[in-house]
């Protein structure tokens, strides 16, 4: 069967799916078909007890009367110790040339998600997940008062193929003091579409994606998730609000408890699907409001925020790199097939 | 009395440098080529900070660090290494101070001065 070209409508980004050599769950089963064990828990700075070898908290949720940095907290959000982008304003741009170049300013923090080595964020209670996006919203809420950062940034590397270098389970927060190239792009094409729609490019794609129902993962009342019709990577996912919000701090008290229980739900059915692969997790939202709003009135009608989930099974090489075309060698559709079924 | 510094340098070069510099600074150096050495000297000494490298033969300095924090957790470790990078790897957290190498020693001795409360 030959393959297929699709189209991503908000990035315009092309992919390759290559049908004729599609694959089913086992052949990204690591032999022996065995999840890899945690790492031996010989030290790790994100374990309860060792809270004095990270920088001073700057969250956490623990229990009453249990001081900072000290055990007894359930998510906690510390400074990253030796950061890249170091707080504060960020001054004027410098030239070399036709070159640019800018002072590393930025906030770079840590959400351990709790305080379990061995238990990932799809292994928790709902309540519990519920709690780290609690955390991710007061964290944003936070950094964003600070006019100088345009974007933050949440994301999750699970494994070391996805870039994680301690196993302890925890998430990042990133803040730039400029919008970086790929959100701007997600603002133009949504811009873009919403011309040709009249209405959100997200939640168009999101009806369009019900009616169809063949990529659907999961959904609920409030929330869901599918293969994306220009999926990247095998088993990749979205998960879309069905309320039309730009901003993941709009997200009400109701519905981060849904959001939990999809999360979880697809974790875990990924990591029954597949073994329990290496993934990253995007949070795509409208930079900073106070910002954003300015340069862009309407952007709250036009920018949907949504997770993005990419299980780390096939190598980006020279062909993804040299075109920005991806090939895929799991059409979406059986992809969520597969994730669907119990 | 003297401050008992560990540095844990598998170049030879390096180690007589750092030694000498630190010796007059006021410091009591004792340096070992590589981690193995570096837990028995661990085992005999009482050791006020410890300074390792990072890429070396056989452990590196990271598992190193992670035995050391196994036995004890109250020594400051600075790690010394070539390489920026790896600030990024979180198990660096367990040291308390990275210090990029440089031909200058002023970072270091600040440092050490700092953790040793001088």
């Amino acid at each position: 069967m030959m393959s297929e070209l699709r189209k991503d409508l908000i990035s315009g980004r092309w992919v390759i799916i290559a049908t004729e050599r599609s694959k089913r769950p086992d052949d990204f089963r690591p032999r022996g078909a065995v999840a890899p064990a945690p790492e031996a828990v010989g030290f790790c700075p994100f374990c309860e007890g060792n809270e004095g070898k990270t920088p001073p908290e700057v969250f956490s949720l623990r229990t009453a009367g249990t001081a900072p940095d000290s055990p007894g907290w359930t998510v906690r959000v510390v400074p990253n110790k030796f950061p890249a982008l170091t707080p504060g304003p960020p001054p004027p741009r410098a030239t070399q040339g036709i070159f640019q170049s800018m002072e590393g300013r930025g906030v770079h923090e840590v959400v351990i998600e709790n305080p379990d080595h061995a238990l990932e964020l799809g292994d928790l209670p709902v309540t519990h997940i519920r709690e780290v996006l609690r955390v991710f919203q007061m964290r944003i809420r936070a950094i964003e008062c600070d006019l100088h950062y345009q974007y933050v940034q949440i994301f999750k590397n699970k494994g070391k193929e996805a870039g994680a270098s301690l196993s302890h389970p925890h998430s990042q927060i990133v803040a730039t003091p400029i919008i970086p190239k790929r959100v701007k792009e997600e603002i133009y094409g949504a811009d873009r579409l919403f011309r040709v729609f009249k209405e959100c490019a997200f939640c168009r794609i999101l009806r369009d994606e019900e009616a169809a129902g063949t990529r659907i993962i999961a959904k609920n009342g409030h929330f869901t998730a599918f293969a994306p019709y220009a999926s990247r990577f095998p088993f990749e996912m979205t998960v879309y609000p069905k309320r039309h919000s730009a901003f993941f701090t709009d997200v009400r008290e109701d519905e981060l408890l849904t959001l939990a229980e999809t999360l979880k739900h697809v974790l875990t059915r990924l990591k029954e699907t597949v073994n329990d692969p290496p993934f990253n997790m995007v949070l795509h939202q409208a930079p900073n409001p106070a910002l954003s709003l300015k340069g862009w009135p309407d952007i709250h009608l036009k920018s949907h925020w949504h997770l993005e989930i990419i299980p780390i099974l096939t190598k980006v090489a020279g062909f993804e790199w040299g075109t920005g075309f991806y090939i895929n060698p799991i059409p979406p559709e059986t992809g969520a097939q597969f994730l669907r079924q119990p | 009395m003297k401050k008992k510094i560990l540095l844990v340098e598998d170049e030879r070069a390096l180690c007589l440098l750092y030694e000498e510099e630190l010796s007059k600074e006021g410091y009591d150096i004792t340096a070992v080529t590589d981690a193995e050495a570096a837990l028995a000297k661990l085992g005999e000494i009482t050791f006020d900070l410890i300074i390792t490298d990072i890429r070396m033969p056989g452990k590196n300095g990271i598992e190193l660090i992670t035995q050391i924090m196994g036995l004890r957790k109250d020594i400051p470790i600075i790690i010394n290494s070539a390489y920026q990078s790896y600030k990024e790897d979180f198990m660096t957290w367990a040291a308390d101070a990275y210090v990029v190498k440089s031909s200058s020693l002023d970072e270091l001795k600040a440092r050490i001065k700092q953790l040793l409360g001088e």
